[in-house]
């Protein structure tokens, strides 16, 4: 394992972040931590710790109980929750498909008032990002409730890249995939951040292909947050 | 109105008692242990018609807008007591914000119905207005409650893919959308069932009351249509305000869904 330095700017900062689904039972405590832009991080620790919530306080799918969440130097709640989401970018471990094809899940994003600015993907680009993680037999016209498990999980993957996040948070994004699939989208996610400087932050209890990229272990333990050398 | 009313004396309503005990015969027959609730139910409406039928005649004999609209305020506050208590889900607190919507929508309905439609002068006159908003509000009341049963189920029950959307940029309306159109195709379908199935398969309560009472039919249909109008007219609105409402109610400052699953565990 390698420490990445591309770029040593904090792209988000926790300070002393407690959060809690009821008063008497904090799940986190006083959670100071800084997250570098370009870098990309794995988050693990036991089951139900609370990893996937550490996730979800980012992009605001969860509030904290007290202190404060910054991203780029600004409280979370001086930006619009849809576009706060769009640039701190949260991939579900289940993986949530819509009734509709292939094409129209990938382009769900760009029917919303948020992103109606935004360029619709070309099908060259979608294909190759398709291709990248073997989804190269998957048709645009197939319907997106007919894919494998492991094909959706992709799926909402590449749906997430298409809107060029400038965080990723992912929950589990390998675990309904086969090691050669789950070494493909290392491989991808890797690629992009080296190549477009995007911060990754991935909960995960598999780690196929990690050995090839350069990132840095958070561990989460017993309401605490530490980077582990 | 023409004819005269064959009144109802106290012996014919004890007679009248008879289906009751004949339901709970059958109740206790089949083990249905509903004896209990067969007899709370029927003193219950006796009393609360007597009671009814005391405070209208009051009413009817003050003859000033004020009581009249008392009873009306009553009764929405009842209704939106009922709709709390039939919905499961208490996650979310809507009590206030539905009252306030439904006095204004059945104020606006029972208003243009009296004052503009019938023309009763004033347009709170009694013996319109009283019956008429009891009828509004019992009907649309039933379609209200079930617009919100199925929001909030539904919401509760695709909390995956809401949260999916909001993720991609949705705002909390975009994200709810398909959940906002279910709830109020639930709540209107009843009533549109209703307007279909009228003078074919049941004559309605409203039209019965006034054919017993001697008027000529031909009135009583034009009423009855006017009343089956009003009560899809005012379940529209407010099952569109109703369910607008609660939606909003169920998403936080930041959009994010407040809904939880009923036993929350612990997330990875």
């Amino acid at each position: 394992m390698a420490s990445h330095k591309l770029e040593e700017s904090t792209i988000i900062e926790f300070c002393d972040v407690s959060f809690g689904f009821s008063v008497l039972t904090p799940l986190f405590e006083g959670i100071s931590i800084s997250i570098e832009k370009g870098a990309f991080y794995l988050i693990q620790g036991p089951s139900g710790v609370g990893k996937s919530t550490f996730l979800r306080l980012m992009n605001r799918l969860e509030e904290p109980v007290s202190g404060e969440i910054r991203f780029k130097n600004k409280p979370l709640s001086d930006f619009s929750p849809p576009r706060l989401r769009r640039a701190i970018l949260y991939v579900q471990q289940t993986p949530t498909a819509v009734n509709g094809s292939v094409e129209d899940n990938l382009l769900l994003p760009f029917s919303f008032k948020t992103n109606l600015h935004l360029k619709k993907p070309g099908r060259e680009r979608i294909e190759a990002l398709l291709e990248n993680v073997h989804l190269n037999g998957v048709e645009m016209n197939d319907h997106a409730r007919t894919l494998s498990v492991g094909q959706l999980q992709r799926l909402c993957l590449i749906r997430g890249l298409l809107l060029s996040p400038e965080v990723l948070l992912l929950d589990e994004p390998t675990s309904a995939l086969d090691k050669e699939s789950a070494i493909a989208v290392t491989a991808l996610l890797a690629r992009l951040n080296v190549e477009s400087h995007l911060t990754v932050l991935s909960v995960t209890h598999r780690t196929y292909g990690q050995e090839n990229v350069p990132y840095r272990c958070l561990e989460m333990r017993d309401g605490r947050m530490e980077e582990s050398p | 109105m023409t004819g005269t009313v064959i009144e109802i004396g106290p012996y014919q309503l004890i007679l009248a008692l008879v289906f009751i005990l004949l339901a709970g015969g059958a109740s206790l027959y089949h083990g249905l242990r509903l004896e209990k609730d067969l007899l709370v139910g029927t003193i219950r409406t006796f009393a609360q018609l007597f009671l009814l039928g005391y405070v209208l005649k009051f009413v009817f004999r003050l003859n000033s807008v004020w009581p009249v609209l008392a009873v009306f305020l009553f009764m929405i506050v009842f209704a939106t007591r009922i709709i709390r208590s039939r919905i499961k889900e208490k996650q979310v607190a809507f009590f206030w914000p539905m009252l306030v919507s439904m006095v204004i929508s059945y104020a606006l309905a029972a208003i243009l119905i009296t004052g503009v439609v019938i023309g009763a002068k004033p347009w709170w006159k009694p013996q319109y207005f009283i019956p008429l908003g009891g009828m509004l509000i019992g009907n649309s009341m039933n379609a209200v409650a079930i617009s919100l049963d199925r929001l909030l189920s539904d919401l509760k029950e695709r909390r995956q893919e809401v949260e999916m959307m909001l993720c991609l940029g949705a705002d909390y309306h975009e994200a709810s959308k398909d959940m906002v159109k279910n709830a109020m195709r639930a709540g209107m379908i009843p009533a549109i069932n209703s307007m279909m199935a009228v003078g074919v398969v049941f004559i309605p309560g409203m039209m019965t009351g006034q054919i017993l009472a001697g008027a000529d039919p031909l009135v009583a249909i034009r009423y009855q249509i006017v009343v089956m109008v009003m009560i899809v007219g005012a379940t529209a609105m407010l099952s569109f305000l109703g369910v607008r409402i609660v939606c909003k109610l169920c998403f936080g400052p930041a959009q994010q869904l407040l809904l939880r699953p009923e036993k929350h565990g612990k997330r990875d």
